[in-house]
């Protein structure tokens, strides 16, 4: 009797918490996969079928791969606005009829920000679900490992956010990137810290720097405390897990080295947890300039997590509101509607620009064929959000015979970096102060902490 | 380091005695019929503190190895460590820097407290259920997530107090219908396998209760603004060298720093800790449940019933989990996961205080709490020290079961 009793109450429970998820959780619905928009896709007209292509959009979808950390340890604020603009290219691609009259289905896998995990699920798109080409992806250490896959079998990556200079320094055929390389950005970091001292009169004998023990942190990391040491300024090195809660200890030791200024290169949580734990213990960015993760710019996530912010300074992949061009208002508009943000980040800009650079690739080959969507990769010139985007250093112009280092393979040369700087608490990103460099200046940089 | 073969030697003095005490003595008293319950770890710590000069003479005479013999031993072992370390790094932060010492420290004992709240439940239930709940760190989770949305979406401006109040109901209601549909069949002996059921039915728990908040509320951090911010003081006000409070900060003599979010964090641990301690020690429930914890049937002779104490312990249980995440959601970003390395903690800091111990909880996270602001502190690779945390509490699980297995205060299995 009293089984059947525990037995009636459990599958009450799981009723109950079935009926409850179903009802109250229409984001997990559409994080795994994008139905196409095949209502709109009927209505709206159809561009440029290839040859063979057919406006019947009953036919078997084409499947597109998506990355995106959606829940810890990875960076799930970044991995949220990836996943929000690469369903709203998945109905873009629809409502103009598709690739080749055929439905567009983008299939979004949730890395996590793990390795282990990216390899996993890139696996399963290429090998279950069937992909003809994958975009997105955040952290450098899943796609350092996501590329190995992509190479085994073949298929293409277009890698949106993820900076490790090895990720297409390796020059696989299959590896694509529009983010910026991290030797670069730490080459921006630094000429903008040079700039603060050497421009505005800042004190700067010494930079602190947190980063993340990553493929990503460690690089940059190393890369920008070379480029410090030649500039002439000393940098202490703080590395942490991704997913690390509490600093206290690390919070004192920086506290001890008397920074001139600390550089967070940790992303995700781990950023907004040390920004505001330095901030309780009196060295947050309202007392010593801080140049904080670019996952800040989530500023509704930022002013919740870091209610004492105001000041940081935050690098901004992409060019300024002002300066988009009519993809980049298209999709603000649209980010806008579904989001409530008012401007999109710029890692959500770059994943919706990596799935309609594949899509226009399969266009621009008329074929679903791996070997031929990467030769029409290395091929294109897609006018995209971030602008027009071109891979020039490929198989016809290989580093050795362009001249440049072997990190310039597959990749997009032109991102824009800026810095931008919060100045005024609960500021949002749209409206932050860009301050470097010169020619994008809209406000002079808040320098704290100088006596 | 500049002198790293001193602190080498002095790690390798207090290993090789301390391994050969631990295996010869209790080898020893057992060939003379003497009591051996604590001569394996006794005869470590007093090895590793003074090698042949401890180890002989206690072999020899062999006294009774009393806590105050092994505590004497515990503190000369400790002497000989921080005296190495301080002359292998002089210039180390730990040895050099006196404020940055008690700062630290400060933070290790203000994070241990909540460690300790923490594992409290853990080990309460387990002292009257006998099971391990893996579903704890859950507990915690949704402990800060009801605070916050109390206090930031549901009720904006409504007393932290309050909000924490709806955590701890919450998660004691919970930990009743749980413990009353799941659990309970355990009691009744309606299965057949408990113990592996208590596992996969908490993990079950976890599980569901993770994904089904990540559901609700989406995973995007969340942190609740400081229950209670310093007011603005400086003393003296021109030097500022006696006491200097901001909103999210308390100084004192320009050398120690406390934040704010910890330090109100730990004084609810605190009080609650003291409320825990009157209910269990001054009322007749918590003298029931104590006495079914030493004794079930022994208890259940006296009239109590062991069932209704076995939800009550997992309700606490579930409650004093949830109540450190009430605590600690000013002080971290909280998420649906939060409470895994919470939960993972949770399990050394009982197995180290003794399964069951309330004390040695208690006395647990206090430990692992110091031991990991020491290593955050005093590690001297600053690319190092920070991402060792997690292994910090490993090492002293490792210690604990391979020289006292039963925990600081635990019963002898």
């Amino acid at each position: 009797m009293n089984r059947k009793r525990t037995l009636f109450w459990s599958i009450l429970a799981l009723t109950i918490l079935a009926l409850v998820l179903t009802a109250c959780a229409p984001q997990a619905e559409t994080v795994g996969e994008a139905e196409p928009a095949a209502e709109e896709a009927a209505a709206a007209p159809t561009e440029a079928p290839a040859e063979e292509s057919s406006d019947d959009m009953s036919m078997e979808p084409i499947k597109i791969g998506a990355l995106a950390p959606l829940s810890a340890p990875g960076a799930v604020v970044g991995g949220e606005a990836m996943r929000d603009a690469m369903l709203i290219a998945a109905d873009v691609l629809n409502a103009r009829g598709g690739i080749m009259g055929r439905p567009v289905e983008v299939i979004i896998v949730d890395t996590e920000g793990l390795p282990e995990r990216g390899t996993a699920v890139v696996e399963r798109l290429i090998n279950q679900d069937g992909v003809v080409g994958i975009g997105g992806g955040y952290h450098s250490s899943v796609g350092v490992a996501a590329k190995e896959v992509a190479r085994d079998n073949g298929i293409p990556i277009v890698f949106a956010e993820t900076w490790n200079d090895t990720i297409t320094s390796v020059q696989y055929d299959e590896i694509f990137r529009i983010a910026p390389l991290s030797s670069e950005v730490s080459a921006v970091d630094v000429n903008f810290i040079q700039w603060l001292r050497d421009e505005n009169g800042m004190k700067l004998d010494k930079v602190v720097i947190l980063t993340e023990n990553t493929d990503y942190g460690i690089p940059a990391a190393e890369n920008t405390t070379a480029l410090l040491d030649g500039a002439g300024i000393a940098a202490v090195t703080f590395s942490v897990d991704i997913g690390t809660q509490d600093f206290a200890g690390i919070v004192e030791r920086v506290k001890a080295e008397s920074p001139d200024m600390i550089v967070i290169l940790a992303t995700g949580e781990a950023s907004y947890n040390f920004t505001q734990q330095a901030a309780d213990a009196g060295i947050g960015p309202q007392d010593v300039p801080t140049m904080c993760n670019q996952v800040s710019l989530v500023s509704d996530a930022f002013w919740v997590n870091v209610p004492d912010g105001n000041n940081c300074f935050v690098r901004r992949i992409g060019l300024p509101q002002k300066l988009y061009n009519d993809v980049a208002q298209e999709l603000v508009a649209e980010y806008s509607d579904r989001t409530g943000k008012d401007d999109i980040e710029s890692y959500a800009m770059a994943s919706y620009d990596s799935i309609m650079l594949i899509a226009q690739a399969i266009e621009d080959s008329g074929s679903t064929d791996p070997g031929d969507i990467i030769d029409a990769l290395e091929n294109i010139n897609h006018m995209g959000a971030l602008g027009p985007i071109t891979f020039p250093i490929n198989r016809s112009n290989t580093p050795e015979q362009a001249g440049v280092d072997p990190k310039w393979w597959h990749q997009f040369p032109d991102p824009a970096i800026t810095i931008v700087q919060y100045q005024e608490a609960g500021q949002d990103a749209v409206d932050t102060a860009v301050v470097y460099p010169d020619v994008y200046q809209t406000d002079p940089p808040v320098i704290v902490g100088q006596e | 380091m500049e002198n790293a073969a001193i602190f080498g030697w002095a790690l390798l003095w207090i290993l090789f005695w301390g391994a050969l005490g631990g295996v010869v003595t209790p080898r020893i008293y057992a060939r003379k019929d003497l009591e051996i319950s604590q001569a394996s770890f006794g005869g470590a710590v007093i090895g590793a503190a003074l090698g042949p000069f401890s180890l002989v003479p206690l072999w020899i005479a062999s006294p009774k190895i009393t806590g105050r013999l092994i505590g004497i031993a515990i503190a000369i072992v400790i002497g000989i460590f921080v005296a190495s370390f301080a002359l292998a790094d002089p210039d180390n932060l730990c040895v050099a820097n006196g404020g940055f010492v008690i700062s630290q420290l400060t933070n290790g004992i203000v994070i241990g407290i909540i460690y300790g709240l923490m594992a409290l439940g853990l080990t309460l239930i387990f002292s009257i259920l006998g099971v391990v709940s893996f579903a704890h760190g859950e507990f915690y989770m949704i402990g800060g997530m009801v605070t916050y949305f109390m206090s930031a979406v549901w009720l904006p401006g409504v007393s932290p107090l309050v909000a924490i109040l709806a955590s701890c109901i919450v998660t004691f209601v919970i930990g009743y219908i749980f413990e009353r549909i799941f659990l309970r069949p355990m009691g009744s002996g309606e299965i057949e396998r408990p113990t592996e059921y208590a596992i996969l039915v908490t993990f079950g728990l976890a599980f569901f209760l993770q994904y089904f908040t990540q559901a609700l509320t989406s995973a995007v951090p969340v942190k609740a603004q400081r229950f209670f911010p310093f007011p603005r003081v400086e003393l003296p006000a021109e030097s500022g060298t006696l006491l200097k409070m901001t909103p999210g900060n308390v100084t004192i003599f320009d050398a120690i720093s406390v934040p704010n979010p910890r330090f109100t964090a730990a004084v609810l641990a605190l009080i609650m800790l003291a409320a825990l301690l009157w209910f269990l020690y001054r009322t007749w429930v918590g003298k029931a449940l104590r006495a079914v914890s030493q004794d079930r049937q022994a208890a259940a002779v006296t009239g109590i019933n062991p069932n209704s104490m076995n939800t009550l312990a997992f309700s606490m249980g579930a409650m004093l989990a949830g109540l450190s995440g009430a605590s600690l959601v000013q002080v971290f970003s909280w998420l649906p996961q939060v409470g895994i390395p919470a939960a993972a903690r949770s399990f050394v800091i009982i197995v180290l205080g003794g399964m069951g111990s309330l004390p040695g909880a208690f006395l647990g996270g206090l430990i692992v709490g110091l031991v990991e602001a020491a290593g955050t502190g005093c590690i001297p690779d600053a690319t190092r020290a920070a991402a060792y945390i997690p292994a910090y509490s490993m090492v002293i699980l490792t210690l604990v079961l391979l020289l006292k297995p039963t925990g600081l205060f635990g019963r002898e299995l």
